[in-house]
């Protein structure tokens, strides 16, 4: 049984990114269109419970908030339909994260010490300072290279006439990068028939360009720097991931005990005394690294690390005080400080965003709040979030009264509707799911941002509530190598000239049992097997 | 014990051995295959063709189609490199030997070749080869598991893993030299350092990703790649480890070791690979070095024909696929 | 004034310890009416002191010792001029509006996380506000006495505004924690201040005065006149006065943990006892150095 694309109906008011309005798939998705109608809802739904298995098996699981309360190792749920993505439009997306990135990691330094946006009257120095993750810590510490955001992932999201848009900016701890690592391999192995007629970049080096970045940063005067990844523990709903990087990269997985600060370089506990460390790519937020500087009640944190860190002798990723740039209020400035500090036109726009901290904004928002989305300006991953057309009325009189009473720790912005993917229902049937964007990148040297991204995809029909801790799922990203009419057909069937590829000297295969060979030629001849066979058949 | 019985176990050894290596491999190349992939400058390649070359295949000027190589080295029994006919052989070997491997090692490797002969194998194949390969790596472990957990160590058990070791040896040399042909002068850095290449591929291909991750700070790149799987003694299924492995196991199953000619060249050459592998950093000509010690091996394999099995079956029996 | 003063911490461990990392805001600050001569500190065990301002202009010493010890002696000596701050302004409420005022105030109008809404506080903010901003400073020196007793033990470091309003007593640190907030409620800057002070014995003379660290604040008072330059003053509402040339100031922060003395942490399950001592001397009773 085929698939029927023809009943799958995008939503009006949505873009759809693989069928037009009038329902024909878009030019570069095709292919896939077809090879998903042709694979039909029984063998989807099967690869689906394969899926399953292999995600349980593996481990690759996550624990989220049911209806039921709380869902333990449920399997990751990747949709099968891929989401992909034409090289010119990933260009674009490219080249507008890396300015983005760019102009972040200029306003952190500028903010922790020359603040000249500030004095340019172009962000409050008020505002600044109380953002929760304003590090008084990091005040006048400048990271080996210069470099602050080391990862980031920001979240981007697609408008109905399917421009690309900022949602946030994560410049903490973004996590997600091993679902997108994961995806693809499982990908591959799930429906390798859907990569049939498409040339997808790779994912799979991010590991690399993680290590590289972080050695490129890291103080060392040895040839290879040793680098850490630092996990707040197996608790923690991300330790999959963190072991995951560490894993990849070759580098130990450590957690508070096993570092210590001696004068001021930080060092691991081995089986061989001390080690020191040069880079620590850290999954915990600033507040638990250190109980001398941060909270003095954390017993995660590593006493004297910041002293390591003010001495220069290790380099910590992201830097301590980035949080300053995620921050929602912040987020408003953004196209500001890429003006600013770049001179440039920003390439990527913002949602539009009102701070609810000044009054006039505050009190048009707050007229029109059953149109727009509300949110608290500190938090990430949608906690605390309203989003206005489907909050009820009474929620929303109550929020606008606790945000009159703290208007600096919320923001007001337009709802943007999101753009949809066809995406697999339990019965195998396709039906339009939103979805988001978030791409990984990595400043080392350079800026480089792994192709495509977690593509967060609602499950439940209208939501446009992505995250993962509250039923959403993911799909693998493709980025494709050249848009259709490129050209390139035909390069699976590469290597065409086996002559180049066989060392001359190279020895045929040996296979055993010569010594029953007579026996062997007698049951071929019987049998008129290929002159080739000659398994040992002839002895039983 | 019998030669023909010694024989049978060593080349039980190599079948199993030798149908798990190229399930890797054309999981590896498949996998590879699906994506894109940057040019790699260090001219790492693998490919379809590859494998049919690895495998032994000559040229006949015909393209090489992904699904016919995926098909025939995986399910065809007139293929006689391909894993279901390595899993037969293997299986009509340990028929032989039943009463000297433990019957739980028979029972693994009957198991397995029955479940691939029976089945929709090829709807399998069409769905994602991945599960596949799969079943073969896991039934290759649980046979040499239940090898070191409930066979005897005897005799019987040093030919049976000297074959084994021997065969990974040759697969690790037949890849490195296919894929990387010119891995002497492969040593520079890329872009940042890093270079996403099917060097990679290769890596993934024999299992040994996460190995040399944790063994070698350098990125996976051809030179360090390609020294890591000939000279990395700690790495199990490096040329150099399985070679101190088939050194070892004729060791306890030789009355003379210290005349015996294929102990004497395993000796000669493990110390060789260990000379290597220091002066690998200076010494850029891994693909001599491949070449040359896989033509050692040839001649060690048939000096354990020739001591061992009575001469049967010396330098003979070549087939190409 | 001119003072000594010597600040002794000790402490002992019932069995060793590793890893002891500490953090000292000790030392004089030296600002306009105050100056810092002499300063050392003596560790035993001996510990590498690293030195660094931190984000509030305070000099912090940190120091570890790593091998096992059994206890910890910090021995802080200083000597210190300082002299009777210039006389505060008094200037009407309306001096706090305008850009300049906010500028010069910075982080130290805005409510921490911690701080109890106003429904707690509703009575004790009525009241709190007198003719001018100088006049509630003073008025909160009075207020907040006469409502709280000072009794040390009902607190502890890590208290809050609420703990206090509950327990209807406490210490210096807390009266400051509730003068600071209803200050910024009423749109005046103000700031914490760790620091010695010195009280004088009953007679005079030069004897050496046994004392504590103690906190007090720092409040921005408008100035008056054109150029309007706000003024920050000290005031000590444990003491029921403005700060004086008795108030030898550390630092400065939001709060008491941006300039606690000591901060600390070990490795080890032993508990620590500790004993402290702040002892000042006046060296030159009869000289008021100009700083």
């Amino acid at each position: 049984m085929v698939t029927d694309t023809a009943a799958y109906r995008p939503p009006t008011g949505c873009f759809d990114e693989v069928f037009g309005p009038d329902g024909t798939p878009r030019p570069h998705a095709i292919s896939l269109a077809a090879e998903i109608a042709q694979m039909g809802p029984e063998l989807l739904t099967a690869a689906g419970h394969r899926r399953d298995a292999i995600f349980v098996q593996q481990g690759i699981t996550f624990d989220a908030t049911g209806e039921d309360g709380p869902v333990k190792d449920r399997p990751f749920p990747l949709d099968l339909v891929p989401r992909i993505l034409p090289a010119r439009e990933w260009d674009h997306i490219e080249r507008g994260l890396m300015q983005r990135i760019r102009a972040l990691n200029r306003f952190i330094d500028d903010v922790y010490h020359e603040r000249e946006i500030v004095r340019a009257g172009i962000v409050p120095w008020r505002l600044i300072v109380s953002r929760s993750h304003f590090a008084r810590a990091a005040h006048g510490v400048r990271p080996p290279g210069g470099v602050y955001c080391h990862v980031a992932g920001c979240d981007l999201v697609r408008d109905a006439d399917g421009s690309w848009k900022v949602l946030e900016d994560n410049v903490r701890t973004p996590s997600g990068i091993s679902y997108v690592l994961e995806n693809r391999v499982a990908m591959t192995r799930l429906v390798p028939q859907f990569f049939q007629h498409h040339r997808v970049r790779p994912v799979d080096h991010y590991p690399q360009l993680l290590l590289a970045g972080l050695r490129s940063v890291a103080p060392s005067a040895e040839d290879e720097a040793t680098v850490v990844v630092w996990t707040p523990g197996p608790m923690n709903s991300a330790y999959f991931e963190h072991a995951f990087l560490a894993r990849q990269m070759g580098v130990e997985l450590v957690e508070a005990s096993d570092l210590v600060v001696r004068d001021d370089v930080l060092y691991m506990r081995t089986t061989a005394g001390l080690r020191r460390v040069h880079a620590v790519y850290r999954r915990l937020d600033d507040d638990f690294v250190d109980p001398l500087e941060f909270r003095p009640d954390s017993l995660l944190g590593v006493p004297g690390l910041v002293r390591a860190y003010r001495a220069g002798t290790v380099a910590i990723a992201n830097a301590l005080g980035t949080g300053v740039a995620d921050d929602k209020a912040i987020y408003h400035y953004v196209p500001e400080m890429i003006r600013f500090y770049l001179g440039e036109e920003p390439i990527l726009d913002n949602v539009r965003t009102y701070l609810m901290a000044d009054e006039a904004q505050r009190e048009r928002a707050l007229a029109r709040r059953h149109e727009l989305v509300f949110k608290p300006t500190s938090e990430s991953g949608g906690k605390g979030v309203f989003i206005g057309p489907s909050t009820p009325q009474d929620a929303l009189d109550g929020l606008a009264d606790v945000i009159r009473a703290q208007p600096e720790r919320w923001i007001a912005q337009e709802v943007v509707n999101l753009s949809t993917v066809p995406t697999v229902m339990p019965d195998g049937s396709l039906a339009p799911r939103h979805v988001d964007l978030r791409p990984f990148a990595v400043f080392g040297e350079t800026i480089r941002i792994v192709p495509g991204g977690l593509t967060r995809v609602a499950l439940t029909e209208g939501s446009m509530i992505v995250n993962s801790s509250r039923g959403g799922g993911s799909k693998d990203t493709w980025v494709l190598e050249e848009d259709p009419g490129g050209g390139r057909d035909g390069f699976r069937e590469g290597d065409t000239a086996l002559h180049d590829i066989v060392p001359t000297t190279m020895p045929g295969l040996r296979y055993g049992s010569e010594w029953t060979g007579q026996q062997q030629q007698q049951q071929q001849r019987q049998a008129g097997v290929g002159r080739q066979d000659r398994r040992g058949i002839g002895r039983r | 014990m019998l030669s023909r019985i010694a024989q049978e176990l060593f080349w039980l050894g190599r079948n199993v051995a030798r149908a798990e290596h190229t399930a890797r491999m054309l999981d590896g190349v498949f996998q590879a295959s699906l994506q894109g992939r940057p040019d790699d400058p260090s001219g790492v390649r693998l490919g379809w063709g590859s494998i049919l070359a690895i495998m032994g295949a000559k040229a006949d000027g015909r393209p090489v189609r992904r699904d016919e190589v995926l098909n025939r080295m995986t399910l065809t029994r007139e293929e006689p490199a391909s894993v279901i006919s390595c899993v037969s052989r293997a299986r009509e070997g340990a028929r032989t030997v039943r009463d000297v491997i433990s019957a739980e090692m028979w029972e693994a490797v009957n198991t397995t070749h029955l479940a691939l002969s029976a089945g929709d194998l090829e709807g399998r194949m069409q769905m994602g080869p991945y599960s596949v390969f799969q079943y073969v790596k896991e039934r290759s472990a649980l046979f040499w598991g239940l090898n070191s957990r409930t066979m005897l160590r005897d005799e019987a058990r040093a030919f049976l893993v000297a074959g084994g070791r021997i065969e990974s040896a040759d697969m690790v040399l037949r890849m490195l030299r296919v894929a990387m042909p010119a891995m002497g002068d492969a040593d520079g850095e890329g872009i940042d350092g890093v270079r996403d290449g099917q060097a990679l591929a290769l890596l993934q291909a024999v299992g040994g990703f996460q190995a040399f991750r944790r063994a070698v700070p350098a990125p996976p790149n051809a030179g360090p790649v390609a020294r890591f799987l000939l000279y990395e003694r700690a790495y199990p299924d490096s040329v150099a480890a399985s070679v101190d492995a088939v050194h070892g196991a004729l060791v306890d199953a030789d009355e003379a070791p210290r005349s015996s000619e294929p102990v004497l060249r395993l000796s000669r050459l493990a110390a060789d690979l260990e000379f290597r592998g220091r002066a690998a950093a200076e010494d850029g000509n891994l693909a001599e070095a491949s070449s040359l010690v896989q033509s050692e091996l040839a001649l060690i394999d048939a000096d354990i024909a020739e001591r061992y099995f009575a001469g049967a079956g010396a330098a003979t029996g070549t087939v190409l696929a | 004034m001119n003072y000594d003063i010597h600040y002794l911490t000790s402490y002992r461990y019932e069995t060793p310890v590793t890893d002891n990392l500490n953090a000292l805001r000790v030392r004089p600050a030296t600002t306009s009416s105050q100056r810092c001569d002499e300063f050392h500190v003596r560790l035993d065990p001996e510990a590498r002191i690293h030195r660094h301002v931190d984000y509030f202009g305070t000099e912090v010493l940190e120091f570890g010792v790593a091998r096992p010890h059994d206890h910890m002696t910090i021995d802080v000596r200083a000597r210190v001029v300082t002299s009777e701050p210039s006389e505060a302004p008094e200037a009407p409420w309306e001096h706090l509006e305008g850009e300049t005022y906010a500028e010069a105030a910075g982080e130290f109008l805005l409510a921490a996380d911690d701080e109890p809404d106003d429904t707690v506080l509703a009575d004790l903010l009525d009241i709190a506000r007198a003719r001018t901003p100088l006049a509630t400073l003073r008025w909160l020196n009075e207020l907040i006495p006469d409502r709280f007793a000072y009794r040390p033990g009902v607190t502890y470091v890590g208290s809050t505004i609420e703990d206090l309003l509950d327990a209807g007593a406490g210490v210096c640190q807390d009266f400051v924690h509730l003068a600071l907030v209803l200050l910024r409620r009423h749109g005046i800057a103000a700031r914490y201040v760790s620091g010695y002070l010195f009280s004088a014995p009953e007679e005079g003379g030069s004897a050496s005065v046994e004392v504590q660290t103690h906190a007090w604040l720092e409040a921005l008072l408008p100035g008056t006149g054109g150029r309007g330059e706000p003024i920050w003053v000290g005031a000590d509402p444990t003491n029921r006065r403005l700060a004086g040339e008795t108030h030898v100031k550390i630092g400065h922060g939001r709060r008491y943990g941006d300039v606690p003395p000591i901060k600390g942490v070990y490795r080890g399950t032993a508990r620590a006892e500790l004993e402290a001592s702040v002892h000042m001397t006046r060296l030159d009773p009869a000289a008021s150095a100009r700083a």
